[in-house]
């Protein structure tokens, strides 16, 4: 059981890896600079978790 | 007085050797070290290079698109080789390919070397190493020589096989066409191909058995050579390993019956599916490859389809501008990986239809592929990501203005040692090609040297790193029991890898004087 979460989170975190970088592309093509640093907050708290679990 | 240059060569450097150091003496898996490295190229872009949110941002992006170029493939590789595997077709192949010689050095050239390679070619990721040691084991080879001899000899096959996922993430980093990389990155790996057939020989005979199998490995490398040449050069190079490899077992099954080698073995196993069946699938996406990239009406219409998104003008804080254009566009329904995604499903229907499947085996097909896939990908995304990064800092221009005030123009003669390096360290010649590939090309440029011939030396010295790659040698030498043992094993492959990296590196240097 242990395994089949491990997995389901690291399916979690790849899937959030390639999609966040698209909101990133549209917050910094529209120029919203909050936006752009939320997601990319967003976008280092993923990596830290793929540090940690990956 | 430290000069600036270097402390900023360093910095530059510091992701690359974090990723290094962390997966050779931590044993951390590429995920993890790529994450690492992203981390560190971060906080090196921002504090040093002036990276800021929005270069950031299109950075990621490019990465990820870039990314999505090399995991279409990765997934449908993997997806075909469970639809194949689930039958119990590659223990078919072997079964079939055990029955034409009872020669030990036939023997170990059709299954350490072509069966190899045409495993690499259909899927990669340590399986060569995996299914073969043991098989050998099988045939009465010492565990060592059955681990090292498909190490050695399935090399040569890693550029261009798994449906070319290597070359294709060579391209994606250069943003260079395959028409460009690939004659010369075949014509090194085609050197290579003779060589690591004879060196998997040596390995167990000395040289009096690569003598006794010299025409052997003359007429087969020939043959796997010049079709993997040809099939990269125009324009199919993700069935450059399996095609070469294919051509290779007809050959070398031809060559068991030649009066020299002509020893028959009987076997008490008994085939279930036959191999004409076993290997249906890999025929069948020969004709679906073939047909997307040779039958131009079918070639356009798949093409129909494209994902490109546009970027500006890109200016960091330091003033490196990164030009306006396009970033890595994916042809959705003509991708390498749609048309290996074909071949999987109808290879399912017909291997369902001819009733090879047990229960449930479609479930096991799709969790399998999953949890090969995730734990790669993870690994190649984050670090593709962190290599943009350091593009869009001029991290990458400043390693590459080091390394060439440093080697000028007989850098030729070691850019294949960078290749293999960042296949030892990352176990992957399509890790080593995304972390040093741009490296490599900006390198040339700077000294005025072939790109071309400049990638395949890196291509090439990423696939000899599979001979030598730590995790790979592990996986085969678990198959075989030789887990805590892997010490021999890599001596052994240690040795020939070197000795085909240096051959390699002095080719590379000629053939830079002469283009």
């Amino acid at each position: 059981m242990f395994r089949g979460f491990k997995m389901t989170l690291k399916t979690i975190l790849l899937v959030l890896m390639l999609v966040i970088p698209f909101f990133l592309y549209a917050a910094a093509a529209y120029g919203s600079t909050f936006q752009t640093n939320l997601l990319l907050i967003l976008m280092i708290g993923n990596m830290l978790v793929v540090l940690k679990k990956g | 007085m430290i000069d600036l240059f270097i402390v900023k060569w360093i910095l530059a450097f510091s992701p690359i050797l974090t990723v290094l150091i962390l997966m050779i003496f931590r044993n951390w898996s590429g995920s993890r070290a790529g994450a690492a490295g992203w981390f560190v190229s971060l906080i090196a872009a921002i504090l040093v290079f002036g990276a800021h949110p929005t270069l950031l941002a299109y950075s990621q992006m490019k990465g990820v698109l870039l990314a999505l170029n090399v995991l279409y493939i990765i997934w449908a590789a993997l997806l075909l080789y469970h639809v194949v595997n689930e039958t119990g077709a590659i223990k078919e192949i072997g079964i079939g390919i055990q029955r034409f010689s009872g020669d030990k050095a036939i023997q170990l050239l059709i299954f350490g070397w072509i069966f190899a390679s045409f495993l690499q070619g259909v899927a990669g990721y340590g399986v060569p190493i995996a299914v073969v040691a043991p098989l050998l084991v099988g045939l009465g080879f010492s565990p060592v020589v059955a681990v090292a001899v498909p190490a050695i000899g399935h090399s040569w096959s890693v550029t261009f096989g798994s449906m070319g996922a290597s070359f294709q993430a060579l391209m994606a980093v250069s943003g260079l066409e395959s028409s460009y990389l690939a004659p010369w990155s075949a014509t090194l790996l085609g050197i290579t191909t003779f060589l690591c057939g004879i060196f998997a020989v040596h390995v167990y005979g000395g040289w009096k058995m690569v003598k006794h199998s010299l025409p052997a490995i003359l007429i087969i490398g020939t043959a796997m050579a010049a079709t993997q040449y040809l099939l990269a050069v125009f324009g199919m190079w993700t069935l450059g390993g399996l095609g070469a490899s294919l051509v290779g077992l007809c050959c070398g099954l031809a060559v068991a019956k030649l009066k020299m080698y002509n020893q028959t073995q009987s076997l008490d196993t008994q085939s279930e599916m036959g191999i004409w069946w076993a290997l249906s699938g890999y025929f069948i996406l020969i004709i679906v490859v073939s047909s997307g990239v040779m039958i131009p009406a079918v070639k356009s219409w798949l093409g129909q389809v494209n994902l490109t998104v546009s970027f500006p003008e890109i200016v960091s804080l330091e003033g490196w501008v990164t030009k306006a254009g396009n970033g890595k566009s994916i042809n959705v329904f003509g991708h390498g990986g749609a048309l290996l995604l074909y071949a999987s499903i109808l290879s399912y229907y017909l291997y369902r239809g001819k009733g090879f499947y047990k229960p449930d085996t479609l479930k096991r097909i799709v969790a399998n592929t999953i949890k090969n896939g995730v734990p790669t990908s993870l690994g190649i995304v984050s670090m593709i990501c962190f290599a943009m990064i350091m593009d869009h800092c001029q991290m990458i221009f400043i390693l590459a203005e080091g390394i060439n005030r440093i080697f000028g123009t007989i850098y030729p003669l070691f850019s294949p040692w960078v290749g293999l390096l960042g296949a030892f360290m990352t176990g992957s010649n399509t890790n080593s090609n995304v972390v040093f590939g741009v490296l490599q090309q900006e390198t040339a440029e700077m000294a005025g040297i072939s790109v071309a011939l400049i990638l395949a030396a890196q291509t090439t010295g990423g696939a000899l790193g599979s001979m030598i790659a730590p995790a790979k040698i592990l996986v085969g030498c678990s198959t075989v029991g030789l887990s805590g043992q892997e010490g021999p094993v890599l001596k052994a492959t240690l040795r020939y890898g070197l000795i085909i990296t240096s051959i390699v590196g002095i080719i590379a240097l000629l053939a830079s004087l002469i283009v």
